[in-house]
């Protein structure tokens, strides 16, 4: 083995682990406060869907501490922040679409009397009637974008010709980010109109891009940086920018600084969260199993715009077969516009929505067979040198689910479990049990293909050390440190050298979001072209300067080695600085062989997949639903590991956020469309004693990458969060009814036993 | 002599102060004036634990130390006592909670970890062992949506490997004696019209009580400073019972349990343990350990929520409680809640103390339903007291909560099954008798459909463990 891989198999912790537990890791909110700031809150409708009738701000601008109130009118340039397609005005001018939907802004000497301020808006509406169902949109044909339809086979011969044909309903439901720091944005005015931006976003690059058009000035006079931010989880990727513009818009309307902090309830009211999908079926499949043939009905509730929901929809297709080949499909893809708050990106993008539909079909199956999941599934299962097309006629060339499906099987002593489930089952009638194991297949790179692209800036200073930022955001995932060590790697450096800070659009351009679990492929790649460039500097120098004539030269250990010479790094450095080599360079990566067709949806929109499996054993109570997950196995594929307790950390915490969506976290609207799961109070996010006791989870020691990323390494993200789905079909297969719906909240588990 | 201004160890520093806003939290004093920015905000309702801290108080001499939410603790609640904060215990080494969770990769994103870090050294100050409960019910009111949980666990159940003491153990003495050197008197801070009134003592209580007007009082603050931090209200003028003694305290006298109104619900449960273990483990899922450290019974029946947890068991019980005005008198709990969120409690009037019979030959115990197992509000709460003379049911009282618009008894269910035998039969029977007694809401909580069945299927679980001697649940 070479030296590449050890060095990445050595324990390092998270590069701010000491700052985070003693207090000192600042984020937005902790930023020195500049002189003269002022505190701005957001006013925002009270009724789902209507018109302003009338509004009077006057008592707002009265109020104690006010400085200033704004509304669409303080727009220069346009009135929307949609990343993608427009419909996200900032301020509502006339229409309501949605509950929460910002009116207007004000700016006060405290976050607490702007806060306060608000209260004192008089607003009048006429009210209308909202679409707040999905079935109710498709209905009406209530849709924010074209309806999409994926083909492959013949469905309906295949479904005809089957032994056996199920059909159904299916639901899942939708998720609050809930990162624990709220959003933020800080803007603080600079000469020439200029601003300078502190955002809790994941996407610095559009924050500047949409900033500056909703102040009509060219992206040049934006600037948007963070150090890091409380977790992101697809809340931040485009749910920023609106407190970003407001933020922007006060500071350019009264010359102050201005922070904008929202409250919590605030934020869980005003912001997009995890489309909740609705899912009609039709399956042929043979007497073992084997699916021949899925007719399916995919519809989503987007909300009022468009933000994100085609790119999300689009994942969801791709994910429907998760690691199963599926000969014939017709899949119609509806993207509902209901009158809630615009649904956006959550880890999984889709993906999540789209497995939960296949993995409850093949429970359904596993049912009326009266046939083991885990053989219904393994039947399915794509193979390495047949059955390995997918429906939109990608290949799929790194097939290891059979493998570690094998293994995990093994390891977890599923056999031996589920019998024993069988014989509790039998004696109990209060307390039941339930097993499952499922797969996790999952596509990596933006479906979006030129978002497949990214940057770093490499400076070697003249003592060796050295300075790095890339286009990517750290959110928790560990993005700094591995990219950090990638860096010493390659320089043979130790991590101590390099230093990372804050994402800057002043020092990497026209960055993609920091999502979809491609974060380190591309800013490592970036990183390593950058550092390549110096190397390839440095090399010249040393051919020139040593009369060095071969090729090989290699960065180990604070050395620099070629021929049978070995130079001090720091040395050399300070010796090409004096013979003008230049010591720093910007990098760029972009994703090789990726292509689709927009219209079919077909091509290879994918690199590369990483797969996993888990094993989740439950209990429930059939008097009340309450129910336990009592243990949990996972076997999950990161190729070989930069940062095994980093991607470890990613396992458990994808997985823990996957269990909450399936079963305590419930987003609920009222009649009316008011959100009434608004804060942690009434919206319950996993806790501590959520998690099994016994929660083995394991990294795939023969994980590769067959593409040629950073040390072979793979994303590790998103995968994850699907893991979960295990839970919810080990709680499906307790209850013993189809018609068990997501969240399995006790309630949701109790009524499924009642039919 | 009243003084005029408040006392605490912030830190290591003695500090005074009478000029702040009266209804500025500990957080936001933290944060905004001290620029003491270690301690985040992540919710500012008490539910995620991001602001957390730790206080220490005297206790006959000894330290006691409490985790708390500084984001619904006011400022002035923290007279005589000393503020620990994230950026303190690991000044000049980190402090062993703190290399367990580097070395454990305990932090991710980071933005929860100093809430965890205060609310481990909570645990740790109190030499808590680190088992899997003893863990989950330490970090139940702290939330992190990164790391999925284990390594903080981990972190927690290695902590002591890095030593059992620390600096605050090496200067305990120094501080007992800065503690020890503050003002015991009353204080009355007065400003900008808001007042903030601590009485020393019950005498003192009761008389300025009487001079004061448009106040509210103050116990825990579990409740009420959700007012300020969530509907931006203003409270004019506060009386602060937490650290009255004279409404601190447990005593058994009589056949009864009687409970100071102001005693954190933390120290009553060992006491509940022996007498009603049901509703002790009951209080383990109340809130958080932040809550339940400063969070009352007082508190909890005179905000009169539909959904507390300790009305329909003390209704269950046949509590009274002792409500001191100018005079004091006793009123039935039966009694004490009038309508939503009305109660019999008149101007000036406070709860002193909760009266608890001990019921030496009656079945007791209670169940909390909700959404998630810990730190959540009840969908459904059932208590059941059942006196029971050779399979004859001679007495019983079913107490729900979460399924009208106060806590309240299921009469007809009761008078339906007092005097017959208690077998399945009747409980059958009384099944179907409970959905006339009650009508209960649907909301985020739950549907009425499922509150129905869920009171009907705990009447059966009641029966069952009864009958059997035995608890079937999941955990
Ligand atoms: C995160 C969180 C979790 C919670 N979990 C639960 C739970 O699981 N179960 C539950 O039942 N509740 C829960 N609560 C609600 C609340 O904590 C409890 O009701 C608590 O017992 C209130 O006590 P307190 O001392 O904090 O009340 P405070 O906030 O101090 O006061 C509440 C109200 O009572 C009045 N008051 C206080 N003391 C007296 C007195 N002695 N006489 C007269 N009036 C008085 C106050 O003026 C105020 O109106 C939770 C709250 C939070 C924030
Ligand atoms: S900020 Fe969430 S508990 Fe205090
Ligand atoms: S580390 Fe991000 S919330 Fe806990």
């Amino acid at each position: 083995m070479n030296n590449k891989i050890k060095l990445f198999s050595i324990k390092k912790e998270h590069e701010s682990a000491s700052k985070h537990v003693s207090g000192k890791a600042k984020y937005a909110d902790d930023i020195h406060e500049p002189k003269n700031l002022l505190h701005a809150a957001i006013g925002y409708s009270q009724i789902a869907k209507g018109k302003i009738k009338s509004i009077n701000l006057k008592e707002v601008a009265k109020s104690e501490g006010v400085i200033d109130v704004i509304t669409y009118k303080d727009i220069p340039g346009i009135n929307d922040v949609g990343p993608v397609f427009k419909g996200d005005p900032i301020f509502a001018k006339k229409n309501i679409e949605y509950f929460g939907q910002p009116i207007f802004s004000v700016a006060a000497t405290t976050c607490e009397l702007a806060r306060k301020a608000l209260r004192k808006a008089k607003i009048n509406y006429l009210k209308e009637k909202p679409i707040l169902e999905i079935k109710d949109a498709i209905k009406k044909k209530s849709f924010v974008l074209k309806t999409k339809v994926i083909q492959k086979g013949n469905v309906n011969k295949s479904i005809k010709d089957s032994n056996n044909t199920i059909e159904g309903e299916l639901f899942s439901g939708g998720q609050d980010h809930f990162y624990l720091e709220g959003q933020i944005a800080l803007t603080i005015p600079k000469e020439d109109n200029n601003y300078l931006i502190y955002s809790s976003t994941q996407h610095p690059s559009e924050t500047q891009q949409i900033v500056a058009k909703v102040l009509k000035q060219k992206f040049n006079s934006i600037n948007v940086r963070i150090r890091r931010i409380g977790g992101g989880f697809g809340g931040k990727e485009t749910q920023s920018f609106i407190f970003a513009a407001i933020s922007a818009l006060l500071a350019r309307k009264t010359g102050n600084p201005i922070k904008l902090r929202i409250d919590r309830d605030d934020d869980m009211i005003i912001t997009g969260k995890r489309h909740d999908f609705y899912y009609k079926y039709k399956v042929g499949f043979s007497n073992k199993g084997k699916i021949n043939g899925l007719d399916l009905l995919l519809a989503s509730r987007c909300g009022i715009s468009p933000d994100l929901s085609g790119a999300i929809n689009d994942r969801a297709i791709y994910h429907i077969d998760n690691s199963y080949f599926i000969p014939n499909i017709k899949l119609v893809s509806y993207r509902c516009k209901t009158n809630t708050v615009s649904n956006t990106a959550f880890r999984g993008f889709g993906g999540p929505q789209g497995m939960f539909c296949i993995e409850n079909i093949i429970e359904n199956i596993s049912k009326y067979l009266n046939i083991e999941a885990s053989i219904i599934r393994k039947n399915n299962f794509y193979q390495k040198n047949k059955n390995n097309i997918t429906h939109y006629n990608m290949k799929v060339e790194d097939n290891c689910i059979n493998e570690i499906f094998k293994d995990l099987l093994k390891k977890s002593n599923y056999k031996k479990r589920k019998k024993k489930i069988i014989e509790f089952n039998k004696k109990n009638t209060i307390l039941k049990k339930g097993i499952s194991i499922t797969p996790v297949k999952f596509g990596i790179s933006f479906t979006t293909t030129h978002l497949n692209q990214g940057g770093a800036l490499v400076h070697i200073y003249t003592d060796g050390s050295v300075h790095l930022n890339h286009g990517g955001i750290e959110m928790g995932q560990g993005l700094m440190t591995k990219i950090a060590q990638i860096a010493a790697n390659e320089l043979g450096l130790s991590t101590n050298e390099i230093k990372i800070t804050s994402t800057d659009t002043e020092k990497v351009p026209n960055t993609s979001a920091s999502a979809a679990s491609a974060s380190t492929d591309i800013n490592g790649g970036a990183v390593v072209n950058a550092i390549n460039k110096i190397k390839n500097n440095l090399a010249l120098f040393i051919t020139k300067n040593y009369k060095y004539k071969g090729k090989a030269i290699k960065y180990k250990n604070n050395k620099v080695l070629f021929g049978n010479k070995s130079i001090d790094f720091k040395k050399l450095i300070s010796l090409a600085y004096l013979n003008r080599i230049s010591l720093s360079s910007s990098g760029f990566y972009k994703t090789p062989k990726i292509f689709m067709n927009k219209e079919t949806l077909k091509g290879r929109p994918f690199l590369y997949f990483s797969y996993g499996a888990a094993v989740s054993e439950v209990i429930i109570d059939t008097l009340t639903g309450e129910n336990k997950l009592i243990q949990v196995d996972i076997l999950h594929d990161v190729g070989k590991s930069i940062n095994p307790s980093i991607d470890l950390g990613q396992i458990e915490g994808g997985f823990v956020q996957g269990l909450g969506w399936l079963t305590t976290e419930q987003v609920s609207w009222n009649v009316n469309g008011n959100l009434t799961t608004h804060s942690p109070s009434t919206y319950k996010i996993p806790v501590s004693k959520d998690i099994p006791e016994k929660f083995n989870v394991n990294i795939y020691e023969k994980g590769f990458n067959i593409e040629k990323t950073v040390n072979r390494s793979k994303a590790v993200g998103e995968p994850p969060l699907m893991l979960a789905l295990s839970t919810f079909m080990a709680l499906k297969n307790a209850v013993n009814n189809n018609n068990l719906k997501a969240p399995a909240t006790p309630e949701n588990i109790l009524m499924a036993l009642q039919e | 002599m009243i003084k005029n201004e408040i006392e605490f160890i912030l830190n290591d520093n003695l500090i005074k102060i009478k000029d702040i806003d009266t209804n500025v939290t500990v957080l936001n004093y933290l944060r905004s004036n001290k620029k003491l920015t270690g301690t985040k905000e992540g919710c500012a309702s008490g539910d995620c634990g991001a602001c957390t801290a730790v206080t220490a108080e005297l206790n006959n001499n000894k330290l006691t130390y409490k985790s708390i939410n500084t984001c619904i603790t006011f400022l002035y609640n923290l007279h005589g006592k000393q503020l620990i904060t994230v950026e303190n215990i690991g000044k000049d080494k980190l402090h062993p909670v703190q290399q367990s969770m580097i070395d454990n990769d305990g932090s991710q994103c980071g933005f929860c970890t100093p809430g965890f870090v205060m609310a481990m050294f909570g645990m740790y100050k109190n030499k808590i062992k680190p088992t899997n409960n003893n863990i989950d019910e330490y970090l139940a009111g702290n939330l992190c949506r990164c790391t999925g949980y284990k390594s903080i666990k981990n972190a927690a159940r290695k902590m002591y490997s890095y030593g059992r003491n620390d600096k605050f153990t090496k200067n305990k003495k120094i501080t007992i004696k800065l503690l020890k050197s503050i003002n015991k008197n009353d204080v009355i801070i007065d400003n900008n019209k808001k007042k903030f009134y601590i009485p020393s003592n019950l005498n003192n209580l009761i008389k300025e009580t009487q001079k004061l007007s448009k106040f509210k009082f103050l116990s825990g603050g579990t409740d009420l400073t959700l007012e300020v931090t969530k509907q931006n209200k203003e409270i004019n003028s506060l009386i602060y019972l937490g650290n009255n003694k004279d409404l601190n305290y447990i005593n058994i006298k009589n056949n009864y349990l009687h409970v100071g109104a102001a005693t954190p619900i933390n120290d009553l449960i060992p006491k509940l343990k022996n007498i009603y273990p049901s509703f002790a483990d009951m209080f383990y899922r109340y809130g958080s350990i932040q809550i339940r450290n400063v969070a009352t019974i007082g508190g909890n029946l005179a905000s009169a929520s539909p959904i507390g947890d300790c009305s329909p068991a003390l209704l269950a019980l046949n509590s009274s409680l002792l409500i001191q005005g100018k005079i004091q008198r006793e009123v039935h709990i039966n009694k004490f809640f009038k309508s939503y969120r009305k109660t019999t409690l008149k101007n000036k009037e406070f709860i002193k103390e909760i009266k608890i019979p001990i019921f030496k030959n009656c079945i007791f115990k209670c169940y909390k339903i909700s959404k998630r197992f810990d730190d959540d509000i009840s969908s459904v709460f059932v208590a059941f007291l059942l006196n029971l003379k050779k399979n004859l049911i001679i007495d019983m009282n079913i107490a729900f909560g979460g399924m009208a618009a106060t806590p309240k008894l299921a009469s007809k269910t009761q008078k339906f099954l007092i005097g017959k035998k208690f077998n399945y039969n009747n409980i059958h029977i009384s099944k179907k008798i409970i959905e006339n007694d009650f009508n209960p809401l649907s909301d985020m909580r739950a549907s009425s459909q499922y509150r129905n069945i869920v009171s009907q299927n705990l009447l059966e679980r009641f029966y069952l463990e009864v009958k059997n001697n035995r608890s079937e649940t999941i955990n």
